[in-house]
């Protein structure tokens, strides 16, 4: 324990070294950089990116978007041409500025927060947020009534901070910008409020979806360069202003069905980029601000974790049973579930249990979806533990077992099961912890755990290191006591049959 | 009590019994002998129900086994092989104790789960039998901190506690270490001495010749020959008999 600790300041000693030791970045010559390299590299997110930038319904193997279009027009004015980086939406920022590319276009708010990390080019684009409900709804008719509702958004944006400021509401956060809608459509959810491209692309063409109310909030869009690279910001600004007073810009607007009267004030030459100030500035909190909410992130990856292995542990032993005493065509069944479960990806299952099961009409709550998931999953591999243990166990005591005149199910039962599983434990326990941070993969069916909170926070502040750090040792501070125990479990077994 | 009519096993292509007949009246002691491979294991472990046979017929106290099916044998097969190994008891070469569970717990695990006995009830008699082998101060110990010997006779008193009407010893000391072989067969010989039914496999000429009412020689999965013990070991009538002997006699 004492050599732990030692190791572990250590290690966070060195991580702080490095925190303070960023690197600078180039100060100049960013602008000539990417005339020499022939091309400007832009980071966004094409995943449900739409109408920003996703691939081309007719040729998947095409980016199509505005945003492609701007990009193409502004690598053009640069005399260069325009090359896509794909980056998760959430992480943008911080791939910038480790220097993943030139720049960031995909819907960023200029926020204060951002501003203290990067440089913003003048607005591109003036969003506003819109609520979507249900056709039939008769509750919900703009952003007041939502209170006690459940209302869905996308992590880290702007809309997500006007649902948390609006308090009582109960607000999923989304990875992607599809699934809201989805959750909205089959009664998951009651509301959506998202920047209005996003609205208009998702929301307005689903035929049991509508808006409601006006556009909230206004605020805007700009290119994200890293700091220092001052040359590529003015050279950026001088386009966008050229392609504004060329109506280029109108025409891509026009285009994609994006343009209202509100994107006037871009070319009436805004000053003032702050948007929404007033929440900006909790941003800034002392980190134990946001104990609460990590606590509570904690709190639900334990849930699901300890419910899901629960499910695992009793399927699994369900599915061995089957297999090795069953009817031969249950025990094929068995071994099929088995080899399909581990055969496949566990990302790939939460999507069909969460998302694809709706469309055969069956739609599975959060909660039950990531802990069935899980524990499905994890009930394979469980499965195979328990069937090794068995197969472990000398023949002679099930014949031991039969010659007293037991049943195969009570030999089964008494004699093999109980050794079985000494021989599975610690693999079982091994599968928990595994279990425990696999948990963070629900994340992407709207359950908000302890993976989940960090990246909210994290994308919302861009504080990714030290809530980072926060996040690891609560994890650790869980799993550790987790494995000793396991330990000190095998230990005690062991003291008893050898 | 014991009846065996025209036994027929074989494994895979390999035919071991080709029919064998042998009768075992209460009461009797019957000792198998012959080189390895020769059957007699088998031959204790088709009566247990313990290993499957094509043809011919074990009948136990008017219990009637029959050739089953090798996959999903029907339950009222299964329950006939049960109450099969209800009357008779058998104990393994191997001593297959339960390793998770103490000596007591071996004992009383099938008298309570199998024969609802009572706790307290299985547990005198269990006492009760760990007294007649020498091992009453062994009740909490498990498995692993036993001698061979000592595994042995405890596998002995579990089977008792069932309260069989015979025994099948299947080669009880072949695993043991030669100064513990002594312990395990008095153990046998006492039982014996109480009037058990017996069938013991075993390469023990000696005890054979002690204990048996007859002697039954087993050769390639034939019977070859049996009678009292005197005869066989002193005027071997077949010649497979004569070989079999003189090869462990001289040993």
């Amino acid at each position: 324990m004492k050599q732990f600790l030692r190791i572990f300041s250590l290690l966070f000693g060195l991580s702080l070294l490095l925190y303070w030791a960023t690197p600078t970045q180039a100060k100049s010559g960013a602008l000539d950089n990417i005339k020499k390299r022939g091309y400007l590299l832009w980071g966004s997110d094409a995943e449900g990116g739409a109408p920003y930038i996703f691939p081309d319904p007719k040729d998947p193997s095409r980016l199509i978007g505005f945003e492609v279009d701007i990009a193409e027009a502004l690598a053009r004015e640069l005399g260069v041409s325009a090359r896509q980086s794909q980056n998760a939406w959430d992480s943008l920022i911080p791939a910038l500025q480790r220097g993943d590319f030139d720049m960031v276009m995909n819907g960023i708010e200029v926020t204060p927060q951002r501003q203290t990390k990067v440089l913003f080019s003048i607005p591109y684009y003036i969003y506003t947020e819109q609520l979507v409900v249900r056709k039939d709804e008769t509750e919900i008719r703009d952003i007041n009534d939502l209170k006690g509702k459940k209302a869905g958004t996308l992590s880290g944006t702007v809309a997500q901070d006007i649902l948390m400021n609006l308090g009582s509401v109960n607000v999923r956060i989304y990875a992607g910008q599809v699934e809201p809608y989805e959750d909205l459509a089959i009664g998951r959810i009651d509301a959506v409020l998202l920047d209005l491209p996003i609205a208009a692309y998702y929301g307005k063409t689903n035929p049991r979806l509508r808006y409601a109310g006006e556009p909230v909030g206004e605020g805007f869009y700009g290119i994200a360069v890293r700091k220092g690279d001052d040359d590529l910001k003015i050279e950026l600004d001088r386009i966008i202003l050229k392609l504004l007073q060329s109506g280029e810009l109108k025409k891509i607007y026009e285009k994609w069905d994006l343009w209202n009267k509100a994107q006037d004030k871009l070319l009436a030459g805004v000053k003032d980029t702050s948007g929404y100030s007033d929440i900006e500035a909790s941003k800034n909190a002392p980190v134990r601000t946001f104990f609460p909410m990590l606590l509570k992130g904690a709190g639900i990856t334990v849930l699901i974790s300890v419910a899901s292995m629960a499910l695992a542990v009793t399927l699994g032993l369900v599915l061995t049973l089957t297999r090795q005493y069953g009817r031969p065509l249950l025990g094929r069944l068995a071994t099929s579930y088995i080899e399909i479960y581990r055969g496949t990806p566990l990302l790939i299952q939460l999507y069909i249990l969460y998302y694809g099961l709706p469309n055969i009409g069956i739609s599975l709550s959060p909660v039950i979806a990531a802990v069935l998931g899980l524990g499905m999953n994890y009930a394979a591999y469980e499965a195979e533990l328990y069937r090794a243990g068995i197969s472990a166990i000398p023949k002679g005591q099930m014949e031991a077992a039969l010659s007293l005149g037991m049943t195969q199910r009570t030999a089964v039962q008494r004699i093999i099961l109980p050794q079985a599983f000494r021989i599975a434990l610690p693999g079982v326990t091994n599968d928990f912890i595994a279990l425990f941070k696999d948990s963070s993969l629900v994340s992407i069916i709207a359950m908000v755990e302890l993976t989940k909170t960090y990246t909210i926070l994290a994308a919302s502040t861009l504080r990714f290191f030290e809530l980072g750090i926060i996040v690891a040792v609560l994890y650790f501070a869980m799993s550790y006591p987790l494995s000793l125990l396991a330990r000190r479990l095998e230990e005690r077994l062991k003291g008893k049959s050898r | 009590m014991i009846r065996i009519r025209g036994l027929h096993k074989s494994f895979g292509a390999q035919q071991l019994f080709k029919g064998l007949d042998l009768d075992i009246t209460r009461g009797e002691v019957v000792v198998c002998i012959g080189p390895s491979g020769s059957g007699k294991s088998t031959f204790l472990r088709c009566i247990n129900g313990l290993e499957h046979f094509e043809k011919g017929e074990i009948i136990v106290d008017a219990i009637e086994l029959h050739s089953i099916r090798k996959v999903r044998p029907e339950r009222q097969d299964l329950e006939a092989i049960r109450q099969v190994r209800l009357k008779v008891g058998m104990v393994f070469q191997q001593f297959n104790l339960f390793p998770h569970m103490t000596v007591m717990e071996n004992i009383i695990e099938a008298p309570v789960r199998v024969l609802g006995r009572k706790g307290e009830e299985a547990y005198r008699d269990a006492l009760a039998l760990l007294e007649k082998i020498n091992l009453q101060q062994k009740v909490d110990s498990y498995p692993d901190q036993l001698s061979g010997g000592e595994q042995q006779r405890v596998a002995i008193a579990r089977a008792l506690a069932m309260r069989p009407e015979a025994m099948l010893f299947d080669e009880p000391t072949s695993s043991l270490d030669p100064e513990m072989v002594g312990e395990v067969l008095s153990v046998i010989k006492s039982l014996v001495n109480e009037g058990m039914t017996t069938v013991i496999a075993t390469h023990e000429m000696g005890f054979a010749d002690e204990v048996a009412d007859r002697v039954v020689v087993f050769d390639k999965g034939d019977i070859v020959e049996m009678g009292p013990p005197e005869e066989i070991f002193s005027n071997p009538k077949a010649e497979r008999t004569k070989v079999f002997l003189s090869r462990v006699l001289k040993r």
